[in-house]
């Protein structure tokens, strides 16, 4: 099969955030030192590599991007200053738009006023909307009960509502992804038998990130998991204890000591993270895209105005809480719609979903190699 | 012939001239100028379209095109090809190369304009830019005794001038003495060295100054006034007959600068057995007589049967009169513990370039054997050291690094062009001297450029070394053995290698006391701190400075062959002046007006 060069890939890649790519002159230093880089997958030299050449199959194919963390230590170390480790940063952007089928996630990263619109279109439909809506079935100074602006039950149904299809779309794209990576190229040989043995990777990268905690710098860890712990946890209550948390206003700590707990997490993280990227405190900060900055701001808007709703329900103010509810949800709604499926957010999906397919494919390597050691006369090969 | 009608653009890049010049200033200068109907600047590294520019030029009606920039060259196609496009000469374009002419004259706007003026002239800058010419005194100074001073001064002295030759150390022969071998001809560093040497101690043309120090220079080019101190030595130079019997009984040591810190010496010292002079000096620093005022110790003074060692010995300033300086200052190596990941200074196997030199040399510490660092105890500070033992273990394999503080954006940006050599060479002699030994050479890039040096490397592989591509990163301890991490790129394979000693191939840097000659002098020096030439393609050895010229590294890294080719080559220019008893000028005192009249002159106007 000819190899098609495409000389103006690394001009798109810099669109994603990509710099001074054509710098890298091969030397490995960034693959020897990264923690991370192992056989059959050693990056980010590699990557550099399909880049420069503009390798577009193989740079689609390639699982590498999502099994970086951006410690930073190849782009410190670098003698060329080529920064790999944004490098792989916006390929993972990049990956991103090509699992995603609707063409829109590649609009959003290439344009910040594409996404600015789309927050801002949203965020109007979901305000005007919620407004008629609540209107027609209560009144905004009745926060529960009978008459309630915003009825728990309502909301906790356009939640699944929106969630199935947000999810639906996400799954396309895992599946996209899974073609990309692992279906499309018979070469690499996984059975399903492969694929069942290791299905529980998932949901140990999901939850502990574990490679992640292989880094030397454990500090970005820390906070990563703690991040994605809170905005779990959170997410959880909301889809599935929502009619707890809304109801009476006193407090049920069954459900509410994790959402305090849940909420002060995620402030806190996004406050870290916004502060080290605002001073470039770490290498991991010290470029920012577009999308970086919106996905912190929009959580940590969503975090504040969902923590203000419920204080001011809880202290009788319902037609004050009923208020930030609704800038509440049109926070939520633009960010969800627009992150899940097509934006940074689908990271949570594709980064272990990536570890599970390459520990497949490492395991196919590996039965390849017994079958070919059992052939006779290859041994000496 | 019609009229010509010149367009001229500024084309520049985000680094270099953009930085410095007044464009604005050097627009009105342009627009003055004879013929020149358009001045344009297109901005910051601009992507040039030839049909978008034949427009253009089809428009003015231009003839010819000026291009003002750092690298015109690099902006020349696309003017080409719009000048044929447009239906004019397409040969008619004209470069104005700031970066390359004149260097050293006056203020960079003021130099710009002259190239500017000269390219619109279309007249060679080097022939309008012509330095006045002043007499010269028949002396030269030699600053600096490595094999590029010391092939400089025979030069000239054996044309029958006489030459200054001051040494900062106690000795002359500078990095080359401390080789063991040559690439890629594998002769023996010394054999060439020492016979020179020897040649400029005898020769009656050249007055050497060891262990001395050029503190101030005065005068104009072609008369120069330099003052040199000459450090106490301690020892009488014609008394001492370098027996050895002082050294023997001095009960002080220290580290030897020669041996490269991996071996001693005492406080007084012979650097090397064919040291010149071949007299033994006091480092006061480290003696106990000197530092106690004389009360203490003087072992060597009663036991020197001589009576050649004076401790009343004063540094003395002697001023001479030359016509023509020639600096051959040299370099120093890459400090490799900065580097921390390579663990040099905490991994005792880990050792630099010029430490293997002398490691393997048949004269080092070692007599040649190369061993592994052994533990030993301090008979006198009762402490465990590392210390190369002739009788030590000899590593089974060797791991060569190469561009250690080269081409590294953090460090040196530039390639110190002898170290993908000399690692070569260092492989070959691993092999020659331990031939079960595994050796490999990491590397980003194989700089074999000389003469034989491609050839050479193809021998270095048949003689079963491991040439891996990727410049490893990384190197740990395990137990006795170092572990060494780096990428194969050919194979994209990660690799871990355990080697018993690892070779850093560190790159060459100016000189410390570059800088300050630099300012004694007035000379400029490149962004890298090496001496600026006058002209890197035409004149690489003079410099801004009318009399003062330069040789070997001190203008930037070279290995041997070019060092003396270049020393060599600076003689002559010395000695057409002598000879003609007319020197140059110094850059700086040639004006804009003085290029014009001159380019104006030459152009027919």
């Amino acid at each position: 099969m000819a190899v098609q060069a495409d000389p103006r890939l690394v001009a798109e890649l810099e669109t994603y955030g990509a710099q001074d790519v054509l710098k890298c002159y091969h030397c490995g230093n960034c693959t020897a030192v990264c923690p991370f880089s192992k056989e059959p997958f050693i990056f980010p030299r590699k990557s550099m590599r399909y880049l420069q050449m503009g390798l577009r199959d193989k740079l689609k194919a390639n699982l590498e991007p999502w099994l970086c963390y951006y410690c930073g230590e190849c782009s410190e170390q670098c003698p060329r200053e080529a920064e790999p480790g944004e490098t792989m940063m916006s390929m993972r952007r990049w990956l991103t738009a090509q699992y995603d089928f609707t063409g829109i996630s590649n609009l959003l990263y290439r344009s910040w006023y594409a996404e600015l619109a789309g927050i801002l279109i949203i965020a109007a439909l979901t305000g005007l909307g919620f407004w008629k809506f609540g209107s027609s079935v209560g009144d905004i100074h009745v926060y529960d009960g009978p008459r309630a602006f915003l009825p728990t039950m309502a909301i906790h149904h356009f939640d699944w509502i929106m969630g199935s299809v947000l999810g639906a779309l996400l799954l396309i794209n895992c599946l996209r992804m899974w073609w990309m990576t692992m279906g499309r190229d018979k070469r690499i040989g996984a059975t399903p038998a492969m694929y069942a043995n290791r299905a529980w990777l998932i949901l140990l990268h999901f939850f502990t990130q574990k490679r992640y905690s292989e880094c030397d710098k454990k500090a970005p860890w820390r906070l990563h998991i703690f991040l994605m712990l809170s905005y779990v946890s959170m997410l959880v209550l909301i889809m599935f204890f929502l009619p707890l948390m809304q109801a009476g206003p006193e407090i049920n700590w069954a459900v509410h000591a994790l959402g305090y707990a849940a909420t002060a997490g995620l402030l806190v993280t996004v406050a870290m993270a916004l502060w080290g990227r605002m001073k470039k405190s770490q290498t991991h900060y010290k470029h920012s895209h577009e999308t970086d900055w919106i996905y912190l701001i929009m959580l940590f808007y969503v975090g504040t105005t969902g923590i203000l709703q419920h204080a001011l329900h809880r202290f009788g103010l319902p037609y004050q809480a009923n208020v930030v509810y609704l800038a509440h949800l049109m926070g939520v709604v633009p960010m969800l719609v627009l992150e899940v499926p097509f934006s940074k957010w689908a990271h949570m999906c594709y980064r272990p979903l990536a570890m599970y397919f390459s520990q497949v494919q490492m395991d196919a390597i590996a039965e390849r190699e017994k079958s070919a050691l059992a052939l006779p006369g290859t041994q000496s090969a | 012939m019609k009229e010509a009608r010149i367009g001229v653009y500024f084309c520049t890049r985000s680094s270099g001239s953009t930085k410095i010049l007044d464009f604005k200033a050097l627009a009105a200068y342009a627009g003055k100028l004879p013929q020149v109907v358009e001045v344009k600047n297109l901005g910051v590294a601009p992507a040039l379209d030839p049909l978008v520019l034949a427009k253009e030029l089809t428009q003015k009606r231009l003839t010819a095109v000026v291009i003002g920039a750092d690298s015109p060259g690099y902006f020349k196609t696309a003017f080409t090809r719009a000048l044929a496009l447009a239906g004019a000469d397409p040969e008619a374009v004209r470069l104005a190369s700031f970066r390359q002419h004149g260097s050293g004259f006056g203020e960079p706007t003021e130099r710009a304009k002259a190239v500017l003026m000269c390219a619109v002239l279309d007249v060679p800058y080097a022939m309008a830019a012509e330095r006045g010419s002043t007499p010269v005194h028949p002396d030269t100074l030699v600053i600096g005794g490595g094999i590029a001073g010391i092939q400089a001064a025979l030069e000239i002295a054996d044309a029958g001038k006489k030459v200054y030759l001051v040494e900062r150390t106690p000795t002359i022969g500078g990095h080359m003495a401390m080789f063991d071998k040559t690439f890629p001809t594998l002769d023996c560093a010394a054999c060439i060295l020492t016979p020179k040497m020897v040649a400029v101690d005898q020769h009656e043309m050249i007055e050497l100054m060891t262990w001395s120090e050029v503190e101030g220079v005065s005068g104009t080019p072609g008369a120069f006034k330099v003052k040199v101190r000459k450090k106490a030595r301690y020892v009488d130079l014609d008394a001492c007959v370098a027996c050895n019997d002082c050294s023997a009984i001095c009960p002080q040591s220290t580290t030897s600068e020669f041996d490269s810190g991996i071996a001693t010496r005492k406080a007084i010292y012979l650097p090397f057995p064919q040291a010149i002079p071949n007299a033994f000096v006091v480092d006061a620093a480290n003696c106990t007589y000197l530092q106690s005022g004389g009360t203490k110790c003087g072992a060597c003074l009663k036991k020197c049967a001589k009576e050649a060692i004076h401790f009343d010995d004063k540094d003395e300033i002697v001023e001479i009169e030359v016509g023509n300086i020639i600096l051959a200052t040299g370099y120093e190596v890459f400090d490799a513990s900065r580097i921390e990941r390579y663990g040099y200074g905490r991994l005792p196997n880990v050792v630099t370039a010029l430490e293997f030199e002398r490691l393997t040399n048949a004269s080092g510490p070692t007599g040649g054997n190369i061993v592994m660092k052994t533990q030993k105890t301090n008979k006198k500070t009762k402490q465990q050291e590392w210390v190369f033992d002739p009788e030590g273990p000899r590593p089974r394999s060797v791991a060569i690094i190469h561009c250690v503080g080269s081409r590294d954006r953090s460090y040196n940006p530039y390639c110190s062009r002898v170290c993908c050599m000399y690692s070569l060479k260092f492989a070959h002699l691993v092999k020659e001297k331990l031939h079960d030994a595994k050796c490999y050479e990491f590397y980003i890039d194989m700089r074999a450029f000389g003469k034989g040096y491609e050839e050479f490397f193809e021998r270095i592989k048949e003689e079963g070394i491991h040439v891996v591509r990727g410049r490893s990163a990384k190197i740990r301890q395990d137990g006795e053995t170092l572990i060494l991490r780096g990428e194969d790129i050919v194979d994209d394979k990660i690799l871990e290698f355990p080697v018993d000693m690892v070779i850093l191939a560190v790159g060459l840097e100016p000189d410390g006391g570059t800088r300050d000659m630099a300012g004694l002098l007035g000379l400029p020096l490149d962004e890298a701190g090496w001496f600026e030439e006058n002209d890197y393609n035409c004149d690489p050895t003079g410099t801004a400075r009318g009399g003062v010229y330069v040789a070997g590294t001190c203008q930037g890294p070279k290995d041997i062959p070019d060092t003396v080719a270049q020393a060599s080559a600076v003689a002559a220019s010395v000695l057409k002046t002598i000879m003609s008893s007319r020197g140059q000028e110094s850059a700086g005192d040639i004006t804009l007006a003085n290029i014009e009249t001159r380019a104006r002159h030459l152009a027919g106007i």
